[in-house]
């Protein structure tokens, strides 16, 4: 492999990106499966914890030497860990909402608002990978 | 991202389950005898959800855990009925039609909830898939 070809400019960004929606996919989907179970306590990621991980790692990278060849080294926050080069959630329970009776702390608006949001921030990351890789893709082709 | 549908999945399977017992007991409000002519109304079903799924140990999703029998009866006076004990009571079944409404419109919804939850998945699965063409 080309040495620093997908790890140019927001790449490493948007793959980080596109990894940490989809793990909240699943979550999401596992309390929109479980809005009507008893005992059931909604897990997730907090997204703004995540954004201001990345925040961080960001601006570590654009202070090194020829910054958008550099690779992005993300830290690790209570939820998101970074092991051998692989993320790893560890999602928290929302303790949010009132507890029915059922003792279930559903929030069945806020639950599909995340969902819908998650759902355009992961086609967000890929849309512009996408066209990440179209330029690569030009330029290996020499043709616009 | 292919366990999310199954999660969603597992959620529809669970819902109708749910919406078949809610069915039965909706069938079987004026169900006061058995087979056998005894007067031993139906037991009102419930089903118990509880979240993933036991038979594969994956720990996403929902499933049944048991359908519960309600065993409580409602008395009624009803003297004339051949049936009827020595306080002139009979057994009839413990079903109000209203809690079972209630209950059948919040399955449809939850079914809904997790459809949408798998076209969400499914457009986020063929977004990532255009990255290849």
């Amino acid at each position: 492999m080309i040495k620093g070809m997908f790890t140019y400019g927001s790449m490493p960004v948007l793959e980080r990106m596109v990894q940490f929606t989809g793990a909240r996919q699943q979550l999401i989907a596992h309390n929109i499966a479980n809005l009507s179970t008893p005992y059931f306590k909604a897990k997730d990621l907090d997204p703004a914890q995540f954004q201001a991980q990345l925040r961080d790692a960001i601006g570590k990278r654009s202070r090194k030497p020829n910054a958008m060849r550099q690779e992005l080294e993300l830290g690790s926050s209570k939820q998101v860990r970074m092991r051998r080069g692989q993320m790893q959630f560890r999602p928290e329970q929302k303790n949010e909402n009132i507890l029915f009776h059922d003792q279930n702390n559903r929030d069945v608006e806020r639950t599909m608002q995340d969902l819908v949001e998650n759902a355009l921030a992961h086609r967000t990351s890929v849309e512009l990978l996408k066209s990440q890789f179209d330029l690569l893709r030009t330029a290996i082709r020499e043709r616009v | 991202m292919f366990g999310a549908l199954d999660t969603s999945t597992s959620a529809l399977v669970a819902q109708r389950t749910r919406a078949q017992a809610i069915a039965a007991n909706f069938a079987n409000r004026d169900t006061h005898f058995d087979v056998n002519g005894k007067n031993n109304p139906f037991q009102r079903r419930i089903a118990i959800l509880a979240p993933g799924d036991p038979a594969t140990g994956n720990p996403n999703g929902v499933h049944v855990k048991e359908i519960m029998l309600d065993d409580h009866f409602q008395l009624k006076h009803d003297p004339t009925n051949k049936h009827a004990d020595e306080n002139g009571n009979i057994k009839t079944t413990n079903i109000d039609p209203m809690i079972e409404h209630v209950n059948m419109v919040e399955v449809a919804r939850a079914y809904e909830a997790n459809i949408a939850a798998a076209e969400a998945t499914k457009s986020m699965i063929q977004t990532s898939l255009r990255l290849l063409a």
